[in-house]
């Protein structure tokens, strides 16, 4: 027993490092992730283990669509594209979750990077960290026994489940849309008055609910029973300045069957800081 | 002669040699010290004389992890850094795990000299010098060495890039941060304009149809997992999972010129993070308890407020 009475609750391997005589740890059995440490502690104080990076990308060539000058209309090929390219990331990023016998991928971020030397060809890459619980219950599973996939933080995932739900599925809708220019004459009539523009109300209330919509049909094919942490994006990939994509994400959810692993709720204390 | 005085050009410093041969030694101390993978004499006694108490510690930590260390019986021994100039003769992306390392070994050699059980709150940064482009550049690492009460001095100090505060709770709940892991990895893809146009123009499809350009795709795919492979066998050195926060990645495409007709594609990604070492299924709670602050943000006076409302 040590004198440092802080010490004394630490777990043997914890101070043999402190010390410097375990030189290294393991030769098997590493896992990679990019939780950060507080992540980390909650992942694990969730009663789950991280396993490993899992990574999707796909390279992909949009296809070209003009829309008509004076016309609102949803660009399909595009929103198609948009959707086909990001579903392509995900896919490959769960696959390898699969590989690796994971229950899901927490913090998942699902990123979409411009080519400077081609304008058509856009990069998708789907990238979080692998999870497995630490004693293998198999009710935290996504649709059809495949890993989950969730863009929540480990600190969230340990809220939702604390919440009782478990996630599903990270869904999302996209719908690139070409808002109509207007017209010479009808530009000149509004010349001098305050007034809303329906045309572009239009626009934005339609390209918007097209994607809500999408993502509220995935969850629903996932057997959700709601959508937490929804984002809306709003957004122009080197299109023309009339064309613009609504992107719809956020997590499926359903509440936790097995009552065993049903955490007791949590009802946050109310505080008020004292420093600054 | 004061030191204006040398600057203005007045009358020549007297000490001028004293002061260059007192250089010139130190600049050959460190030639040597850095040849020979041991730090200068005179860092050394620096340091040996802060951890007799002959010299003041210093500690780069906020006064809140100060707070914590001393409820944990960690003490700050003194701030420790590193660095380490590097030129990218063949690969930027390599460079970046050599020269990381080199520092951090060389932080470490003086927290040893410390007596410290690890170096916590480590920072990194990069330094560069414009004229020099990608082509060099400086890693450098500091942090605040700290010993452990009742703990002898470790030979191979933990490397913590958490604060102090986060060190203790991570200690607590069984996972000790241990060092810094890096995977990087870059490779060469011959021929792209040439998958571009077959991508496009195949009999399948016309420019105007949306196409993955799968065999990009997958070299992307194969240069990250080379990545994240070094990263583990690097992580595995050190402990037992890596938390690598820092990640880059970059896909570069080089015109047709004689040498390669048909231009190329590079793609690189560095990983990095804090390795740590813990027991698999083996967790110890942290109790944590949820807060909800009443405490509001102070309101924006009217003149800032920007085009998210209005």
């Amino acid at each position: 027993m040590s004198q440092n009475p802080a010490l004394d609750g630490l777990p043997k391997h914890a101070i043999e490092r402190l010390k410097g005589l375990r030189e290294s740890g393991q030769s098997e059995g590493i896992f990679t992730s990019d939780l950060s440490v507080n992540e980390f502690l909650m992942v694990r104080e969730a009663g789950f283990e991280p396993i490993g990076l899992c990574v999707g990308s796909c390279i992909y060539h949009m296809g070209i669509q003009y829309g008509q000058w004076s016309q609102n209309q949803e660009l399909n090929v595009l929103s198609q594209a948009m959707y086909h390219a990001r579903e392509l990331a995900m896919t490959r990023m769960t696959e390898e979750a699969q590989a690796v016998a994971a229950d899901g991928v927490v913090g998942v971020r699902l990123e979409v990077k411009r080519l400077e030397w081609d304008r058509e060809i856009l990069e998708f890459m789907a990238i979080g960290t692998a999870i497995a619980h630490s004693s293998g219950h198999p009710g935290f599973k996504g649709p059809q026994g495949r890993p989950f996939t969730s863009d929540l933080s480990g600190q969230d995932f340990w809220m939702l489940l604390k919440a009782g739900h478990r996630p599903l599925e990270m869904v999302m809708g996209s719908c690139v849309y070409h808002v109509a220019h207007q017209g010479f004459l009808k530009s000149l009539g509004n010349i001098g008055r305050n007034t809303e523009i329906t045309q572009f109300t239009q626009a934005m209330y339609d390209a918007r609910e097209l994607a809500m919509e999408r993502m509220q049909n995935e969850a629903h094919e996932a057997g959700a029973e709601g959508i937490v942490g929804v984002n809306l994006h709003e957004g122009s990939h080197n299109w023309q300045p009339h064309v613009i994509e609504f992107f719809a994400v956020g997590t499926a959810v359903k509440p936790i069957e097995d009552q065993s692993v049903l955490p007791e709720p949590a009802s946050p204390q109310i505080v008020i800081p004292v420093n600054d | 002669m004061g030191l204006l005085g040398r600057i203005i050009g007045g009358t020549p410093d007297p000490d001028a040699a004293k002061h260059l041969a007192e250089q010139q030694a130190r600049d050959a101390a460190w030639q040597t010290a850095l040849d020979s993978g041991r730090l200068p004499d005179f860092v050394i006694k620096r340091l040996a004389d802060t951890r007799e108490h002959k010299l003041p510690w210093v500690s780069t930590t906020s006064i809140g992890s100060l707070m914590a260390m001393r409820t944990h019986g960690i003490r700050p021994a003194g701030m420790v850094s590193g660095n380490c100039w590097f030129n990218f003769g063949f690969s930027w992306t390599k460079g970046h795990a050599a020269g990381w390392h080199a520092a951090i070994e060389r932080m470490v050699d003086e927290a040893v000299i410390l007596g410290a059980n690890a170096v916590v709150d480590v920072r990194m940064k990069v330094s560069r010098l414009a004229e020099l482009g990608r082509e060099q550049m400086d890693f450098a690492v500091y942090g605040t060495a700290v010993t452990v009460d009742s703990l002898p001095p470790s030979k191979k100090p933990l490397v913590a890039t958490v604060s102090a505060l986060e060190f203790v709770r991570l200690l607590e709940a069984g996972i000790v941060p241990v060092g810094l892991a890096i995977g990087a990895h870059y490779d060469w893809l011959y021929q792209p304009a040439y998958m571009r146009q077959s991508a496009i123009n195949s009999l399948t499809a016309a420019p105007y149809m949306n196409r993955e350009m799968a065999t990009i795709s997958q070299f992307v795919n194969r240069v990250r997992q080379a990545a994240y492979g070094l990263l583990a066998s690097d992580g595995a050195r050190l402990g037992t999972g890596v938390l690598a926060r820092t990640q880059f990645s970059e896909l570069l495409y080089f015109e047709p010129d004689e040498n390669y007709p048909a231009g190329r594609c590079m793609y690189r990604h560095i990983a990095m993070g804090t390795a740590v070492q813990h027991e698999p299924g083996m967790h110890r709670p942290v109790k944590v308890k949820a807060v909800f602050s009443v405490q509001d943000k102070p309101m924006r006076r009217s003149l800032e407020i920007t085009e998210e409302v209005i």
